[in-house]
């Protein structure tokens, strides 16, 4: 007995003399030094949030892939390229034979995703610090929310939505997809914010407005047809807005019509940095415009491309005689050789036409390379032409149309593109609505509108192998399907 | 109080009264040679009495009942057990002749070799002393089984890699180094300081947690014995160093007539129109390689009086580069100290420290690449100004008079240990573990031109310097409580804690335009203050870790034998509701050779079964649950770019560590009283929870953004089966000779069972513009090659007619000549989907084979080591049209039935260079790692100079390697995905030595 009173004391003695020389816990692992910025320790200053926005910005750069990929989509042009294997997300969305297997679609869900989670960070912590102007930066940052969930509510359909902030791993599962009127709902309560915070002028040029955020407003209204409202508030950005149609039209696609007083929200590219295959979405440039240049092309003003997106002769055709657009618009390379001497070699689909508005110009030395991935173009994402069709559109649709205000509208689009009033229009009702759509194919071809100006208004299927009720919208990229786990179910017909 | 004091003197008088005693003393000797041994033990059987021989091996011990018996023990030699029967007791003790009673390490812990139920590898300070390494490291290769040792390059002081049993993960191999207690690495330590090296290898090392899973090599460092007088010992030796292999290039003539060849094939003019004069040309591997000399110096002092033990020793290596020795070579210097005092009889200190520096500096990896590639037409000092070679390929003698560095670093590692014995078998020890290491770097990049648009080509001079910092503190407490119980149960107890902290702090600077255009001047603080392209970096980590740990050992007559432990984890790396985990092990072992059937058989000596299980982990996956803003958020504002602040990859809060399920079945016989030993072992692991990279998530996690990414995952699982067999046998061993040979074996498959449900990674690259090389994937080992499988080559335009096309694999054309790949899925078509496993760059068997012996004055050794079953890509030649080929080319396919192996020469565009087995080659070899041969001057003649040992000897590391390899080194190798890729490694070195070992 005295024995085991003696190995129990020394066991004893053992632990407390274990624990009382390591007299500590595991709170130590606690406190450890990190000295790098973790994402939930942030926004403790105004520079914190400016550097938030200035990231959330970025990801419209990617959104080259939502105009290049709309219009390969719309009956516009073809999809090009070097074969008819040469990107084959393009190719089978061009033919309408697009399946949730589609690494593009793919990129433009998860890219977008990126620009709503960026946006989403700073509106999540808009209360963490105060300073003066903060409503700006978080005007900003629903605008841009706004923007890349419409995006998404275009190509997609139903998405899923969190008002509140970021996604967390796990939300995929358990978010479903919203239906279209509550994307729409979150959408225009970012737009209103945005519209009653921000200022017709901005401290920098490529900053959202008051005005882009009604324009955005406006034409998001337009997708569902609420003209009146639609009519409203671009009363307010015409009216207020300060803009004016640049009467040079093909200034507006050059370097020096950046910005200019006809844009109302553009996207800004550079060429300083360089970039690479490996991660296009993080180019600085404008990758679009490289992939629709002229394939092996040498000579005057432009510079080479991958040849894609080329339009189609129907395309060409639309452009009515004296219309000074459509030069601008159109590249016709063989009519341009001639003249020029320039050479070229031709792609899978050569149409002989190319989208002249995005396509490379001769650039300056110290850009950085791969020449074909950093064009500099910016985006005219959304251009006062656009929003005075948009308007004549919607006061030529509402409940109580007024088609003279209409016509006022869409009269200031052809009298900078005839360079007269002869050919003003004088139509009204739906001869009116049907003169406002063809006016906006050929004000905007080669801009990513075409596709859904068609399918919003029920024409999808002017676009050769469209299907109706399946291709009003993409697939949800297979790829999501899976990591939802059921939570989210396939677009229709996919 | 007062019975107790009653109960004493009852006790004594007992005691006097019932038997008659004497007072015993005599000299112990060495049975061998006769020297007096000082500090042996003497104690009586069954009590607490004892002493111990002092300086002249003397002991004495007072009022010894006649008939108790003497236990007689000393560290190295057998115990002798002699009954008093005189007062007079002279004991010769003799060496161990088998290791079987070697105490040896075992964490936190020591277990007689006998005893130990896990499975261990131990290396003694003799094959230290033959092999001569520069890097302790080195000295495992073939001398353990189950472990493989894989140098990154043959450069001077590159790194060592250790792997035990095979490569298990996808992240990280190294074993855990812990050396006298402390955490460190085997390259700061000198190797003549190291007395011996255990290697655990199976779930016995569960009692290192989380950090056991790849294994634990357990470095144990000298220390004198107590009363002794000081031993002095001098060793020297120097080296003459030069390349184990030059490769087979063309030469001038051969060169031209080779790329005329493949101009006119491709109906291009041929560059060179008169071959008759070009001769050999240049040979640029010859300017490259050179003779080079390795010195090495260590000077030791061992001793001890009656309280204290020491051990000091001081050394330098300098060791110059086989390759352009101005700009490659090494040197380290060590300074060692150990020293034990007993404070009193149950209290004693001991004070453990490293001290060394190494310097080194180096080369550009691309400067033996250039060296095989450039064309031997040029002069040695000529530079391709027009780019015949194109823009990656330039002169290396030209970028080796442009190569400026250096490196610096000194550290200080060791232990202070407080060991506490309050009663007999218990006792407590407090250890303060730390090793602190500074290092800086310095690398200058003149102004330097090379041709037109080279990427070698500077315009501008930079100078990059860099600072770092670590410091690791351990702090350990724990107790071994000893026991018997009812005489037959053994048992151990132990129970601790361990609390580490890692930091480490860096800062690096770049600095552009160095005044004139100069080393002398390359210091940031001269460069120029308002060039943006000047940039400060910093880099931070802090690691913590928490461990309590507790293990029993159990014995039945030390027949059964027991372990089980358990070790708790946490560490500060992950999220905190996730970082603890616990680990265990189970070991068992059944002396067969103690039981009665076996006891006195004369054939088996001794039998032993052993098993063990358990868990343990390997601490990777550090901070991936946290969310960093490391993403890019660029944009152009006002026309500039504007950096903004985004998130960068995805944090997974739920990272953790690996961890490995580890079965081990051994067979421990020894024959013939011990002379023939086998060590025989069937083992297991399951590695879990593998951390994959860029896992796929949704995309609404906002991954898609620039700089954004899918987070890291533990998702995999990879499975090592394998077995090891050791065998030793003592031939000889009297007094005139002796001779011992022993063979080490080791199998280990690999195979991944998980990767994130079916996926594989990819890694490594071949060549430029290939996929990558190399895979982890379900079914196949870590790293597997994967590429097209060759089938001959196309010997007319039949033969292609009737095949699959190759035209999808890239190039539009076949002809006569060209590779022909293996329709591997049989779709009738070839392309990149008919890839496969073509080779694997671990080895299926290593093994070593070692002889040492002695006859009268002379001992001689050597030390075979093989790998076989692996494979390694030649990837150190650059397709261009007017690089230098090796020399396989001489028999290219030129026409029908000439070659099936080796394809036509060309410069159009081919499908000849895709990644595929043709790159892929054997790498199986069998090296010759030394021969040596010593001269022991004998003691009578030293005696009369006053030394007491002396022996001069000579050897050669890397005599010869039989290899089918045909690049530099097939021993070369490094990382898990990805390993096994040779793009011109540094080769090792064939080392002649000669040197000296004197005692004082």
């Amino acid at each position: 007995m005295k024995k085991i009173q003696n190995n129990l004391s020394i066991l004893i003695l053992m632990i407390t003399s274990l624990f009382l020389t390591t007299a500590c816990s595991d709170e130590y692992l606690d406190n450890t030094k990190v000295y790098a910025e973790d994402s939930e320790s942030f926004f403790n200053s105004e520079a914190d949030y400016y550097n938030a926005l200035v990231a959330a910005y970025d990801p419209l750069q990617s959104t080259f892939i939502n105009v290049l990929m709309g219009e390969i989509a719309s009956n516009n042009t073809l999809a090009g390229g070097e074969s008819a294997t040469d990107v084959p997300g393009y190719q089978q969305i061009d033919d309408m034979t697009h399946t949730p297997v589609n690494s593009q679609l793919q990129n433009l869900w998860s890219w977008m995703y990126g620009g709503v989670n960026r946006a989403a960070y700073i509106i999540e912590n808009q209360d963490k610090t105060d300073f003066e102007g903060k409503n700006v930066i978080i005007g900003e940052a629903r605008f841009l929310r706004a923007y890349y969930n419409f995006e998404l509510v275009k190509w997609f359909g139903a998405i899923p939505i969190k008002p509140e902030g970021r996604f967390s791993v796990g939300d995929e599962k358990t978010i479903p997809r919203a239906p279209i009127n509550e994307v729409y709902n979150l959408i225009e309560e970012d737009l209103k914010y945005a519209v009653d915070n921000l200022e017709y002028t901005t401290p920098q040029v490529g900053r959202a407005t008051k005005a882009a955020a009604e324009a955005l407003l406006g034409k998001v209204y337009v997708y569902q047809e609420k003209f009146t409202e639609a009519s409203d508030i671009f009363d307010s950005v015409i009216t207020n807005g300060g803009f004016m149609l640049e009467t040079d039209y093909n200034k507006i696609f050059e370097f020096q019509g950046e910005n200019g007083v006809g844009s109302v929200f553009e996207v800004q590219y550079t060429d300083i940095q360089g970039a690479g295959f490996g991660c296009l979405q993080c180019s600085e440039g404008n990758v679009a415009v490289g992939f629709q240049g002229v394939r092996g092309y040498s000579g005057d003003l432009f510079t080479s491309g991958f040849s894609f997106n080329v339009p189609t002769q129907e395309m060409v055709d639309q452009f009515e005689a004296g219309d000074n657009r459509k030069e601008v618009a159109i590249l016709d390379i063989d009519a341009w050789a001639t003249t020029t001497g320039a050479t070229f070699t031709t792609g899978y689909e050569h149409t002989g036409f190319f989208n002249r508005k995005y396509i490379p110009r001769k650039r300056s030395a110290d850009a950085a390379g791969d020449l074909n991935l950093t064009n500099p173009n910016n985006y005219r994402a959304i251009r006062f032409a656009d929003v005075l069709l948009l308007a004549a559109e919607a006061n030529n649709r509402k409940a109580i149309p007024n088609d003279t205000k209409a016509r006022l509208f869409l009269n200031r689009v052809r009298e900078r593109a005839f360079g007269n009033t002869t050919n003003n229009i004088t139509l009204s009702g739906s001869d009116l609505t049907d003169a406002i759509y063809h006016e906006r194919r050929v004000e905007l071809v080669g801009e990513g509108h075409h596709f859904f100006d068609l399918v919003r208004t029920g024409r999808g299927s002017e676009i050769p192998g469209f299907t109706p009720n399946k291709n009003e919208v993409f697939p949800i990229p297979i790829e999501e399907i899976q990591f939802s786990q059921g939570n989210w179910s396939q677009n229709e017909g996919y | 109080m007062r019975k107790q004091i009653t109960f004493l003197i009852l006790l004594f008088i007992g005691f006097a009264v019932t038997a008659q005693t004497l007072n015993v003393k005599g000299v112990v000797k060495d049975a061998a040679n006769g020297d007096v041994l000082p500090g042996v033990s003497v104690i009586v059987k069954g009590t607490k009495l004892g002493a111990e021989s002092d300086f002249d091996g003397m002991y004495s011990l007072q009022n010894i009942t006649s008939g108790s018996v003497l236990v007689f023990r000393y560290l190295g030699y057998k115990q002798k057990e002699v009954t008093v029967n005189s007062a007079t007791i002279n004991v010769s003790l003799e060496i161990q002749a088998e290791a079987l009673d070697e105490i040896i390490v075992v964490g936190y812990g020591k277990q007689k070799r006998k005893d130990v139920t896990g499975s261990v590898s131990i290396v003694g300070e003799e094959t230290f002393e033959v092999l001569k390494p520069i890097d302790a490291t080195t000295a495992l290769q073939g001398t353990t089984s189950g472990v493989a040792v894989n140098l990154s390059s043959g450069a001077p002081g590159a790194k060592v890699n250790i792997l035990i049993r095979g490569v298990s993960s996808n992240t990280n191999n190294q074993p855990l180094t812990i050396v006298d207690g402390y955490e460190g690495d085997l390259n700061s330590i000198n190797p003549n300081d190291i007395e011996s090296i255990t290697v655990l290898k199976d779930a016995q090392a569960a009692i290192y947690g989380i950090k056991g899973a790849n294994g634990v090599v357990l470095v144990t460092t000298k220390i004198g014995k107590k009363n002794k007088a000081p031993s002095v010992k001098y060793q020297t030796f120097a080296s003459l160093q030069q390349t184990t292999r030059k490769l087979n290039y063309l030469n001038a003539t051969e060169y031209a007539l080779v790329l005329n060849e493949a101009y006119a094939v491709s109906g291009q003019s041929l560059p060179y129109n008169d071959v008759s004069q070009l001769g050999v040309g240049s040979d640029f591997q010859d300017e490259l390689f050179n003779d080079a000399l390795l010195m090495n110096h260590n000077i030791s002092v061992a001793g001890g009086g009656e309280n204290f033990r020491y051990f000091m020793s001081a050394s330098r290596t300098e060791q110059e580069g086989i390759i352009a020795k101005q700009n490659s070579n090494f040197i380290r210097n060590n300074i060692k100290l150990n020293l034990g005092v007993d404070l009193s009889d149950k209290l004693n200190f001991s004070v453990i420290a490293n001290y060394y520096t190494s310097a080194s500096n180096g080369f550009d990896n691309s400067v033996l690449f250039n060296g095989l590639n450039f064309a031997p037409t040029f002069g040695l000092d000529e530079d391709d100004t027009a780019n015949f070679l194109g823009i990656e390929i330039v002169n290396p003698l030209s970028q080796l008079n442009n190569t400026f560095n250096e490196y610096n670093g000194n550290g200080l590692e060791g232990n202070f240990k407080l060991e506490y014995k309050p009663i007999e078998g218990l006792s407590i020890t407090s250890r303060l573990g730390y090793k602190i290491y500074n290092d800086k770097g310095r690398t200058f990049t003149p102004i330097q031109s090379y041709g037109s648009s080279k990427v070698f080509n500077q315009l501008q001079s930079s100078v990059y310097q860099y600072k770092q910092t670590s410091t690791r503190v351990v702090w350990e407490n724990f107790a071994n409580y000893e026991k018997t119980f009812a005489e037959n149960h053994n048992t151990t107890f132990t129970l601790g804690t361990s609390v580490q902290n890692d930091l480490f702090d860096g800062i690096y600077a770049t600095g552009i335009n160095v005044p004139n255009n100069s080393y002398d001047f390359a210091d940031l603080s001269l460069t120029d203050p308002q060039n943006e392209q000047r940039s400060l970096n910093a880099g931070f980590n802090d690691l913590r870790l928490i461990s309590y740990f507790s293990r029993l050992q159990y014995d039945y007559k030390g027949k059964y034998l027991f372990s089980g432990l358990v070790r708790r984890d946490a560490a500060s790396v992950f999220d905190k509701n996730l970082r603890v985990d616990h680990f265990w092990s189970a070991t068992t072992g059944w002396k067969l050779s103690d039981e009665d059937f076996l006891k006195d058989n004369e054939t088996i000596s001794f039998l032993k079964l052993r098993a063990s299980y358990g868990t343990l982990g390997n601490l990777v996956g550090n901070n991936l649950n946290r969310s960093f803003l490391s993403g890019e958020g660029t944009y152009v504002l006002d026309g500039s770019l504007v950096d903004g602040t985004a998130q960068g990859r995805i944090p997974n809060p739920l990272a953790q560590w690996e961890t490995a399920v580890k079965l081990d079945i051994g067979l421990d016989v020894n024959f013939f009283n011990d002379k023939l030993s086998i060590v025989a072992d069937y083992f297991e692991e399951s590695r879990e929870n593998l951390l994959i990279e860029n896992f796929p998530v949704s995309g609404i996690l906002g991954t898609g953004a620039p700089g954004g990414g899918n987070p890291t995952v533990n998702a995999g699982t990879s499975k090592n089966t394998g077995a090891e067999l050791a065998i030793n046998y003592n031939a000889i061993n009297t007094e005139d000779a002796s001779l011992n040979l022993s063979y080490n074996v080791t199998y280990v498959k690999n195979e991944v069972t998980d990767v994130n449900g079916g996926a594989f990674i990819e890694g490594g690259s071949f060549a430029i513009g290939n996929l990558p090389p190399s895979r982890m994937e379900v079914g196949q080992s870590i790293g597997y090659f994967y590429g097209l499988q060759t089938d001959g080559i196309f010997q007319n335009q039949a033969e292609i007619d009737a095949h699959p096309s190759q035209n999808d694999l890239g190039a539009n054309v076949t002809s006569p000549g060209d590779i022909r790949y293996k329709d591997v899925n049989e779709d009738g078509v070839i392309d990149i989907n008919d890839r496969t496993n073509i080779g694997k760059p671990q080895a299926d068997f290593f093994m070593g084979f070692n002889l040492s012996g002695r006859y009268k004055n002379w001992d001689f050794s050597a030390y075979l080591y093989s790998e076989l079953g692996k494979e390694m890509v030649r990837n150190y030649e650059r397709f261009l049209p007017n690089v230098n080929k090796p020399a396989y080319y001489l028999d290219r396919w030129t026409g029908e039935g000439t070659s099936n192996s080796v394809p036509r020469l060309t410069n159009d565009a081919t499908n000849n260079k895709l990644f595929s087995d043709f790159f892929v080659e054997d790498a199986s070899f069998l090296r010759l790692q030394n021969i040596q041969i010593g001269y022991n001057f004998s003691p009578n003649t030293l005696e009369k100079v006053g030394v007491a040992k002396l022996r001069l000897y000579t050897s050669i590391n890397n005599l010869f390697t039989l290899t089918d390899y045909s690049g530099f080194d097939p021993t070369i190798n490094g990382g898990a995905i990805g390993a096994g890729i040779d793009y011109g490694s540094y080769p090792s070195a064939r080392q002649f030595i000669i040197g000296l070992n004197v005692e004082f």
